[in-house]
């Protein structure tokens, strides 16, 4: 089968239709947790509902066979609406089955998408895609703990710590502590996965290196600072807590716990007053963090794009943007809900989040001064992050960070040279 | 004379749906495979697949960065089937002569040690992370401390390299050695009591009773959970590529070619370089299997 979609795709691409804006439009979603599945559901309901022109009937796959369904699924067979993760955005406009959104969508949606959810969802100069929530990454710590070791942490972006600062601070905390091991990085995640591009490519660009720059990642992702940043990483290793079963923060078996948004939820439960939430370590290059998430599209071949911009202005409409980041605790994507959220908004426990976001600096030109940096749009995505991913775990093993970074950029470079530089439409 | 023409031209017609299934399920993708491996190809992509001759082949085994890890899975794979065979075929053969005995409650234990054929190999995966935990709190490691009264250092039996395969051989062999048992239950109960009973007559123990009644009943059954054993063995990819990925797996030590062909279709979206990694992993296989093959007849015909 995917050998027939291979071949039987090379043909004409696709082209979207406006269409008469009534009727039914097919939506496709992945399956998320069950709150989130409950939010989705209901605004798809309640849009239904609230007018009579336009139906929209919801199908939800589970997120491991999302992205693979996505990808073998002719542009012919794919849905008017879909979500998609968003660093695989750049190879569906590639492979034809997104086609650009500004044609059907208000302006005033898309003027009111934070500069993030924009920087993620532009590919070739087109926007092709927007979120309905964004992501946040930093450190989480237990005040109790650190304030007992006598740790001077970070309250804000402007005094983050610094790589040597954060390891004095692991050594510290690790004197007090019966195993020492005081750091949890979320390995039972899988550094392997699209967790360690996220969580981990930050140190990267900390250090003034990247994935990308152009289409090569020779002599910037390989680079003297990147090595020794990872070297760091690895000196690293021996304060952290595997953390088999994902609750070591919350049962303060550590102190420290390099993760996402998502597990805010259930460390805020656990440590209420004594959870503080900091910014990742600066080495060199100012802090850095990941962004970026699900995001929706319209399909390239649907015949009825007016309905679909109408369904995707419903969907990132304030109330239930606010509604589905209530279910995911996910830092909202429209910049009149992110302000509005009690999470994320002033004086809301993961400001620091919101902060960091307001800080854009898209997939190049990473700057000291900006932050959130989206990974890069390029339909070779899947190659940067497996290769960046399998480097990240041998280093992480114990290998040399330098010939590992070097062989992902080999192996990256390779892969764009094969195929014509991964050329956007 | 036409009742036997007949009855002879009715085999072939009868296997023909088996054939024709083999044939589509089997050969067909196969040859795709064979014809995609001389392409660059891009799963999805609206452009047409290029052609590239023998390039796939060339840097699977002269390219510095892409040979190395091909040879090394080819390795890993040898080391997994050289162990695993004769591991899981012993083991099982003890837990069958073992278990086939008339006593009560034997029944239950026969069922406790197949329960893990039942069990999907991902899944065994998972549930054997904890004890294999790098941290104090990993089961083994906890025992182990416990047992040498907090001497023991934890280990990283999974990201260590010299442990990582052996963590994925005992794994693979504790989900699988009830399946080979159940064979070997059964080619027990084909032996005639009345060998035993002769045996018992002549007053052989029970060692010499095994090695000169079981062990040639069970010849022929011996040779089959051998071949299917390393067949099996070869095929490995979930448990590998479910702990790289989520459990600290050390790579280098585990990585099979099945877990680098799947890894370079869909992560590095190679398929091209995928399907030549089967071909050749299939030539392979096919080479040690003749080889195997002909040793047992070798055996048989000594016999």
């Amino acid at each position: 089968m995917a050998v027939t979609a291979c071949w039987a795709g090379a043909g004409e691409v696709p082209r979207s239709a406006a269409g008469s804006g009534t009727g039914d439009i097919s939506v496709w979603a992945h399956q998320g947790t069950v709150p989130e599945n409950e939010a989705l559901i209901g605004i798809v309901a309640d849009f239904n509902r609230s007018q009579d022109k336009v139906r929209a009937r919801l199908r939800l796959t589970p997120p491991a066979d999302y992205t693979g369904t996505v990808l073998i699924t002719e542009p012919a067979d794919l849905p008017d609406v879909l979500e998609f993760d968003g660093p695989t955005m750049a190879s569906l406009v590639a492979n034809g089955k997104l086609t650009a959104i500004t044609p059907y969508v208000s302006s005033g949606t898309v003027d009111n998408a934070t500069d993030t959810i924009r920087a993620q969802g532009m590919a070739g100069g087109e926007l092709y895609g927007l979120g309905m929530y964004d992501s946040g990454l930093g450190v989480y710590g237990d005040k109790s703990q650190l304030d007992a070791a006598g740790v001077d942490y970070p309250r804000g972006l402007d005094d983050a710590w610094s790589a040597e600062e954060f390891t004095d601070a692991l050594g510290t905390l690790a004197a007090r502590d019966d195993d020492g091991q005081v750091l949890d990085i979320r390995e039972n995640d899988g550094l392997g996965t699209e967790w360690g591009t996220f969580g981990f490519s930050p140190v990267l660009w900390s250090a003034g290196g990247g994935l990308l720059a152009g289409d090569h990642a020779a002599g910037v992702l390989d680079t003297r600072e990147t090595a020794a940043a990872f070297e760091r990483f690895q000196e690293w290793k021996r304060y952290v807590h595997p953390n088999p079963d994902g609750t070591a923060l919350q049962e303060r078996e550590v102190a420290l716990s390099w993760a996402g948004h998502w597990v805010y939820g259930d460390y805020a439960a656990s440590l209420g007053s004594d959870l503080v939430v900091m910014p990742l370590p600066d080495f060199g290059n100012g802090v850095k963090t990941g962004q970026g998430s699900w995001a929706w599209g319209i399909g390239a071949n649907t015949k009825n794009g007016t309905a679909a911009g109408a369904f995707l202005d419903y969907l990132l409409g304030d109330e239930r943007v606010a509604r589905m980041t209530e279910a995911n605790t996910a830092p909202p994507g429209t910049r009149s809900a992110l302000a509005a959220s009690p999470l994320y908004g002033d004086g809301g426990p993961l400001r620091l989040f919101a902060e960091q976001l307001d800080r854009p600096c898209g997939d190049r030109d990473i700057t000291p001064s900006c932050v959130a940096v989206t990974r890069p749009v390029t339909p070779g995505y899947p190659v940067i992050t497996s290769e960046f991913s399998q480097a990240l775990t041998k280093i992480y093993g114990g290998d040399d960070p330098r010939d590992r970074l070097s062989g992902a950029a080999r192996a990256i470079d390779r892969s764009y040279a094969d195929n014509d530089g991964y050329e956007l439409p | 004379m036409s009742r036997p023409g007949r009855i002879r031209a009715q085999g072939p017609l009868m296997a023909l749906p088996a054939l024709a299934g083999l044939l589509v399920f089997v050969g067909v993708p196969f040859l795709y495979s064979i014809a995609l491996s001389f392409y660059e190809v891009r799963l999805g992509s609206p452009e047409a697949p290029s052609f590239t001759g023998l390039e796939h082949y060339r840097r699977l085994f002269s390219h510095p960065d892409i040979s190395p890890p091909f040879r090394r899975a080819l390795l890993n794979n040898l080391t997994f089937a050289v162990v695993v065979v004769p591991l899981q075929t012993g083991l099982a053969l003890a837990l069958a002569v073992l278990l086939n005995r008339r006593l009560r409650g034997m029944g239950v234990l026969r069922a406790l040690f197949f329960l893990p054929v039942v069990l999907p190999m991902a899944l065994v995966a998972v549930l054997w992370r904890p004890f294999l935990s790098r941290g104090e709190d990993g089961i083994i490691n906890a025992a182990l401390s416990h047992l040498t009264p907090g001497s023991w250092e934890a280990h990283d039996w999974l990201g260590s390299a010299t442990t990582a395969m052996a963590s994925v051989i005992v794994l693979s062999v504790w989900q699988g050695v009830g399946f080979q048992m159940l064979i070997f239950l059964a080619g027990l109960h084909q032996i005639p009591d009345e060998r035993y009973e002769a045996a018992m007559v002549d007053r052989a123990g029970p060692w010499q009773r095994f090695r000169h009644v079981t062990l040639p009943g069970l010849r022929t059954t011996v040779v089959f959970v051998a071949l299917l054993t390393s067949v099996l063995a070869f095929r490995v990819f979930d448990q590998v590529y479910i702990l790289i990925r989520g459990g600290g797996l050390n790579e280098e030590a585990t990585h099979t070619v099945m877990y680098q062909a799947v890894t370079t279709a869909f992560d590095q979206n190679n398929t091209g370089m995928a399907s030549a990694i089967t071909v050749v992993f299939f030539l392979i296989v096919l080479a040690l299997t003749l080889l195997q093959r002909g040793l047992v007849r070798t055996r048989e015909e000594k016999s």
